[in-house]
């Protein structure tokens, strides 16, 4: 946590990086895969892809919870059943090029499994995790991070953070943590110190791509309002277009639902856990038959319900959404969830048909 | 309870010690152990529930169904309605399946002392019942008088039948069986009508007595528009939820009534916190 941080040129950075790899950390950057780009494990730090990224089609959320993890194995001797634990995934790692949204999306994940019960899997692989986030240096339509509390240079969730500065071949480079001091000690003694001045242009470039973010600000006090239209009609035509197909959860930062199922066959196996979603029509049926949420309405309002109602009431008016817009970019029947919300709250306050 | 390194999805293995079966679709069973130490470790309070794992099928939530004063091991009622379950009731005793838990809230044992207990329990709801009920008639001289009233759909779904002629014997315990319209035998001397109906013709007095009911999403909600007529105030009336779940520690975010959580919050509630929930049960 020096004071202004440091200017640091591509070449800078890439051997910075290169360093860490040979440390043997593995390097997590957005990379181009087939024309999309995904936060992957790279064995070079050229290998990043950061030319106008705007962002990763997917979260790297898959680095911190992945999508599939197995929780135990089991073999069968007879009708003894052995348990092992597997072993677990605790390299070091970096997250490299996180933007803003995504780096406070991987918190709300610390919200659920670092809560009152420890998810001692997700625990370690966060011990071992540092992030670097890449402060936006514009907006894309789908955004939305500043109704939500967020900011294009917002540093939750941020261990080091890296702003292009405009018109600069460099890059201001600051640590935010005690993790992100380790980070680069060792390494910062040959880099250029930044002042006042650098600091200054990485503010006026946060205000200036705040100011492309049209999106208007969902208020954190609407919470309650919020979960007080549970019983209105409005959720109907809200959620009747939902097709259920869940590309909302996959690409979220922060939706945390999974599934537990095994994964064998006659001799032995894998307990695993696997992202699931709130809009699935079988992830509340019962056995029995019995759905509490019985149809696409009444699980989409699960949904916009669990964001921006139950998890801000129980964590300091935090929103469960950090505006990244993905599954406002991403769904197929073009439902926008920072509309329903304003569509639901102002429905509300309207009084019509509510109970 | 929160050991930030212990694998809270690593189950215990028990072995089927014995199994019951109470209908023909209802099985009992008996798990005790393998591991001694997991057994002597083993805390629980009647209420609670756990995670039943049949390996290379997955997991199904059940009620413990034997109060913590009676045992080392751990007892379990389940009707085979799904994958999980189908395969449980495959097992057979000596086999060897999987327990964690315990988790959830459970019912206030001491809270009720001194008071007149009214169980009522639909179908395979009685298994929610089972520990508080073995509970209340284990310590017989703290409780007040004891009604059961089970209902079941046909006699030949009545679950804990053996054990309600036994309960009907105690001291200061009554117990009546009712079945639905069409289920009765030619045999049957007991009730016939709904939960409710009989339950009002029974005519309990509210007086701080605490009504302990489970069963079917129908029969509840008949149940508390009867105990509202009745004059029984909610927060004397509790009941347990279900809902699916695959963590049981508040992590896999499928098991929520509104806010509440049913493994972190529940399963025990009252009438009155049931009245504040959203209508999503």
């Amino acid at each position: 946590m020096n004071g202004d941080g440091w200017l640091l040129t591509k070449d800078e950075r890439q051997e910075w990086l290169d360093a860490l790899l040979r440390d043997g950390k593995r390097l997590i950057a957005p990379v181009d895969d087939e024309g999309l780009t995904l936060f992957r494990a790279v064995s070079t730090a050229a290998e990043a892809s950061l030319e106008d990224y705007g962002n990763a089609r997917w979260s790297p959320k898959e680095h911190q919870f992945p999508n599939t993890e197995a929780l135990f194995s089991y073999s069968f001797q007879g009708d003894d059943v052995l348990l092992e634990d597997t072993p677990p995934d605790d390299q070091e790692q970096v997250l490299f090029g996180v933007r803003p949204c995504d780096a406070a999306g991987l918190t709300r994940l610390d919200d659920i499994f670092l809560g009152d019960q420890t998810d001692p899997f997700y625990a370690r692989r966060k011990e071992a995790t540092t992030t670097i986030s890449m402060a936006c240096d514009k907006s894309r339509p789908e955004c939305f991070c500043t109704a939500v509390g967020g900011s294009p240079g917002g540093t939750e969730g941020s261990d080091i953070q890296l702003v292009p500065l405009p018109g600069e071949e460099v890059s201001l480079l600051r640590t935010m943590t005690p993790k992100g001091d380790e980070l680069v000690a060792g390494h910062s003694d040959s880099w250029k110190p930044a002042g006042p001045e650098d600091l200054a242009k990485s503010e006026d470039l946060r205000v200036a791509v705040e100011q492309q973010i049209e999106h208007a600000p969902l208020a954190p006090e609407w919470s309650a309002a919020l979960e007080g239209t549970f019983d209105h009609p409005l959720w109907e035509a809200v959620g009747e277009r939902c097709l259920g197909c869940g590309i909302c959860a996959y690409v979220c930062p922060s939706c945390s639902c999974f599934d537990v199922t095994d994964q064998g066959n006659a001799y032995c196996g894998t307990r695993c856990r696997s992202w699931d979603s709130c809009t699935f029509a079988q992830f509340t049926l019962h056995a029995s038959g019995h759905n509490p949420r019985p149809d696409q309405p009444a699980r989409y309002r699960q949904r916009v319900m669990h964001k921006f109602a139950y998890f801000p009431l129980e964590h300091d008016d935090r929103s469960m959404c950090v505006g990244c817009g993905r599954c406002v970019a991403l769904c197929p029947v073009g439902i926008d969830i920072h509309q329903s919300v304003r569509t639901a709250v102002s429905a509300g306050a309207s009084g019509e048909g509510s109970s | 309870m929160n050991d930030s390194t212990a694998n809270p999805f690593m189950p215990h293995l028990m072995r089927i010690a014995e199994s019951r079966d109470e209908t023909l679709d209802v099985r009992t069973l008996r798990l005790e152990f393998i591991d001694p130490e997991a057994a002597s470790e083993m805390e629980w309070q009647a209420g609670q529930f756990g995670q039943f794992s049949i390996f290379g099928t997955g997991e199904c939530v059940f009620t413990i169904t034997n109060p913590p004063n009676r045992g080392d091991h751990i007892e379990c009622t389940f009707r085979d309605v799904g994958k999980a379950t189908n395969a449980l009731r495959s097992r057979s005793v000596g086999q060897t399946v999987g327990f964690r838990g315990p988790y959830g809230n459970w019912f206030d044992m001491e809270g009720w002392q001194g008071k007149d207990i009214l169980f009522v329990g639909g179908g395979i709801g009685m298994a929610a019942l089972h520990a508080p009920l073995q509970f209340v008639l284990d310590h017989r001289d703290d409780y007040g008088e004891i009604l059961v009233l089970n209902g079941a759909r046909t006699v030949a779904d009545i679950v804990y039948g053996d054990e309600m002629n036994e309960w009907q014997e105690m001291d200061r315990v009554k117990v009546v069986q009712t079945v639905d319209p069409g289920g009765e035998t030619s045999e049957w001397t007991r009730e016939v009508g709904l939960i409710p109906n009989v339950f009002e013709q029974l005519d309990p007095k509210p007086n701080g007595n605490i009504v302990v009911t489970c069963g079917p999403p129908i029969m509840i909600h008949f149940m508390m528009i009867t105990l509202d007529k009745l004059g029984f105030p909610p927060e004397q009336v509790i009941t347990t939820l279900e809902n699916k779940m695959k963590c049981g520690i508040g992590h896999c975010g499928r098991c929520n009534v509104g806010r509440l959580l049913v493994c972190r919050d529940g399963p025990v509630v009252t009438a009155a916190q049931l009245k504040d929930l959203p209508a999503e049960l």
